[in-house]
């Protein structure tokens, strides 16, 4: 039996064959509104249970459920997953579609075939109930509340997989079915079993309202577009690429989501798709950020043919939470650093790499070596500056490590003789760490008019190194 | 247009004064006549004397400018720190990058010269990697002053680095070494440095619509010192 693809109501083989109706007067659960503006709104579940997924296999969501539950979008957009062997539809709607309730199983029915899985088929007006009666192997069809307390009498209560021992537990004081507990007086059993067990059983019964998570299908991008001509432009490519992207991002902001991964592929007449891959650090949805760093990917491609067509592929959208505005502007206290910032620091970090940027922090330690700390940049800078320095002159660069001078009678020759300038200072610590330091600090002028800062061991070689450029 | 076609609009030189829609025009803040001072933003540069003569009284707030010491380390960052210091300083201070300093920047000197650190982002690069990071930080817009160490910058980099500074609304510092004054450049100012004393000499070597010239100054050498709260 295949469904009708199109939605030809008049053809006479789609109308219902047996009048198998939704009851004109549904029974209401109790509390819900007496007017309704729509007579049969009350749900109407399909469990469909898949007996040969192991009941222990609770490793999420396995992969046969997940797509039953695609397949079962044509029959209703209102899907839940009962992991981890059964999914739920609410059918209600979709039965004079699909012809009824036979109809409808045996689509159903067709659909588990295709997969190649036995499945077991029950409707009942509430979620938990159908579910129970397809657990215990029971096939029922049960359109109205009234009826669902009559149907579920018999089920073992195995069937509502409660834990082993409070089944067990039940067993001794005699109820073994859904039904004997179900006239087991309310307010003991809440007491003795929990509340929670009590809330499953009103559930069970259509009294407490079961809400079931809705099942959502992923959905991926992909788009392709062909080039008006053939081309190895980089321009052309790029204004292609763009319209593509525009289109990912509209997807994404309906989703209010971003991708974490996009492929783009280049055909080419003869040799096989070009591939390139764009991962990202965090989930992104705007166009133009993507193009660019896109583009910046692109460049260091070498196609081996003109291009006929790209082709966008998003991977799975990932859920971005929506951004609070904030109170104060970028960089006063309290506030976030400007978003241009960080995404100037995402590109240059994806061009040059994570450690060709740094900021510099002050450590306490006389040692000039040891004075200061690099870091990676932080985006949200705090703009209160951790230590404030004794007021004593110091040159503004520093050489990567210090540089040996040569000497003549006792004084420091750099690209000729240095002059030195004022008092030495002496730098004598670290001794704590491996990595003392004895030395005389001072400032010289060389022939040129720089200002360099020179020191001289202390100990015995009394040898001169260059430290730092005053700039 | 050909060569002997009417001419429509009459010579400037003599009706520049006389009509009042061309002084209406020239009041426009994007139009500027050489001879008069830039009406461009302007950050003051500390030192009052160089204040006087750079256009506008300060260093441009947006637009890419030269240093040209004769050698590296004769004080061309000294005459750009107290700019720094009070423009890193401000509340709503964006970013100052610089792009491949030739040595390390000593974090103490800088703090002492009030200089906020956390604003203070060093990127290593080597030759276009470094031309092409200075062009993205001026660009983005995230930075108020962009500062980068270069040996070869031919002319029509520089013109899109200046393109992009003002982009990025941004002041973007190229400093390189005094060979380089022999080429054109297209930045909006040309400052040559040679040490003296304690100091330097400046000399503007191109300035829009500034005065040229030489001055001499002398560095500050008492540290900045931290105004405290009470």
């Amino acid at each position: 039996m295949r469904a009708p693809k199109t939605l030809d109501l008049f053809a006479p083989e789609h109308l219902p064959r047996r009048a198998v109706r939704p009851p004109v007067q549904p029974v209401q659960p109790q509390g819900a509104p007496e007017r309704s503006t729509r007579p049969s709104q009350a749900p109407l579940w399909l469990a469909v249970h898949l007996p040969r997924l192991a009941p222990e296999s609770d490793s999420g969501v396995p992969r046969v459920l997940h797509s039953l539950a695609v397949r079962a979008q044509r029959f209703t957009p209102r899907i839940s997953l009962a992991p981890p062997d059964a999914v739920l539809l609410e059918v209600r709607s979709s039965l004079h579609l699909f012809g009824g309730v036979d109809g409808l199983r045996r689509a159903m029915a067709g659909e588990c075939a295709a997969l190649g899985q036995p499945a077991i088929l029950a409707f009942a007006p509430s979620a938990s109930a159908a579910l129970a009666g397809t657990r215990a192997g029971r096939a029922f069809t049960v359109l109205e509340a009234g009826q669902l307390a009559g149907s579920l009498a018999a089920l073992p209560l195995a069937a509502l997989r409660w834990p082993p021992q409070l089944i067990e537990r039940l067993a001794r004081i005699g109820v073994r079915t859904v039904g004997a507990a179900l006239r087991l007086p309310r307010a003991g059993f809440a007491q003795r079993f929990g509340a929670t067990r009590l809330a499953a059983l009103d559930q069970l019964t259509g009294r407490a309202a079961d809400p079931r998570e809705r099942f959502e299908a992923p959905q991926r991008f992909r788009r392709r577009r062909e080039l008006p001509c053939e081309s190895d432009s980089h321009a052309l490519l790029a204004v292609t690429l763009r319209a593509l992207l525009e289109e990912l991002a509209r997807f994404l902001a309906a989703r209010q989501s971003g991708v974490l991964a996009l492929e783009c592929r280049l055909w080419h007449r003869q040799a096989v798709p070009t591939r390139c891959v764009l991962r990202l650090g965090a989930p992104l949805a705007d166009a133009a950020r993507l193009a660019a760093l896109l583009e910046e990917r692109l460049r260091s491609l070498t196609l081996p043919e003109p291009v006929r067509a790209c082709e966008l592929r998003a991977g799975s959208p990932v859920p971005q939470p929506m951004h609070t505005g904030g109170l104060w502007r970028p960089g006063e206290r309290g506030g976030l650093a400007a978003a241009p910032g960080v995404e100037l620091i995402e590109r240059l970090r994806a061009r040059l790499g994570p450690e060709a940027l740094e900021t510099l922090s002050l450590v306490a330690d006389r040692r000039p070596e040891a004075a200061w700390r690099a870091g990676p940049p932080a985006l949200a800078p705090d703009a209160e500056s951790q230590a404030t320095m004794r007021a004593v002159p110091r040159p503004l660069w520093l050489l990567p490590a210090p540089r040996l001078l040569h000497q003549r009678r006792g004084l420091p020759r750099w690209h000729g003789a240095l002059h030195l300038e004022g008092e030495p200072e002496r730098i004598e610590t670290g001794w704590w760490d491996g990595r003392e330091v004895a030395r005389d600090y001072y400032n010289a002028r060389d022939g040129r008019g720089r200002r360099l800062w020179l020191f001289r061991e202390r100990e015995p070689p009394h040898r001169w190194f260059l430290h730092g450029v005053y700039g | 247009m050909s060569a002997d076609g009417p001419r429509r609009t009459a010579p400037p030189s003599s009706a520049a004064r006389a009509d009042p829609r061309l002084e209406q025009l020239l009041a426009h803040p994007a139009l500027w006549r050489a001879g008069s001072a830039v009406r461009g933003a302007v950050w003051s540069s500390g030192f009052a004397p160089l204040d006087a003569g750079l256009p506008g009284g300060g260093w441009p707030r947006s637009g890419l400018i030269e240093i040209l010491p004769m050698r590296f380390g004769q004080g061309e960052l000294q005459l750009l720190l107290p700019a720094l210091a009070s423009l890193t300083r401000r509340p709503e201070a964006r970013w100052c990058i610089w792009v491949a300093p030739p040595l390390q920047p000593f974090a103490p000197a800088l703090a002492a010269a009030g200089v906020a650190l956390p604003r203070l982002l060093i990127v290593s690069a080597r030759g276009a990697a470094a031309l092409w990071a200075f062009e993205q930080a001026l660009g983005s817009g995230a930075c108020d002053c962009v500062f980068a160490w270069t040996r070869h910058a031919p002319a029509r980099h520089i013109r899109r680095l200046h393109l992009a500074a003002q982009r990025g609304n941004t002041l973007g510092v190229l400093f390189r070494t005094r060979e380089a004054a022999r080429e054109a450049s297209p930045a909006m100012l040309r400052v040559a440095l040679e040490p003296r004393g304690d100091g330097a000499r400046v000399t503007l070597l191109k300035s829009r619509g500034g005065a040229r010239g030489a001055l001499d100054l002398t560095w500050a050498t008492d540290a900045y010192e931290p105004q405290r709260m009470p």
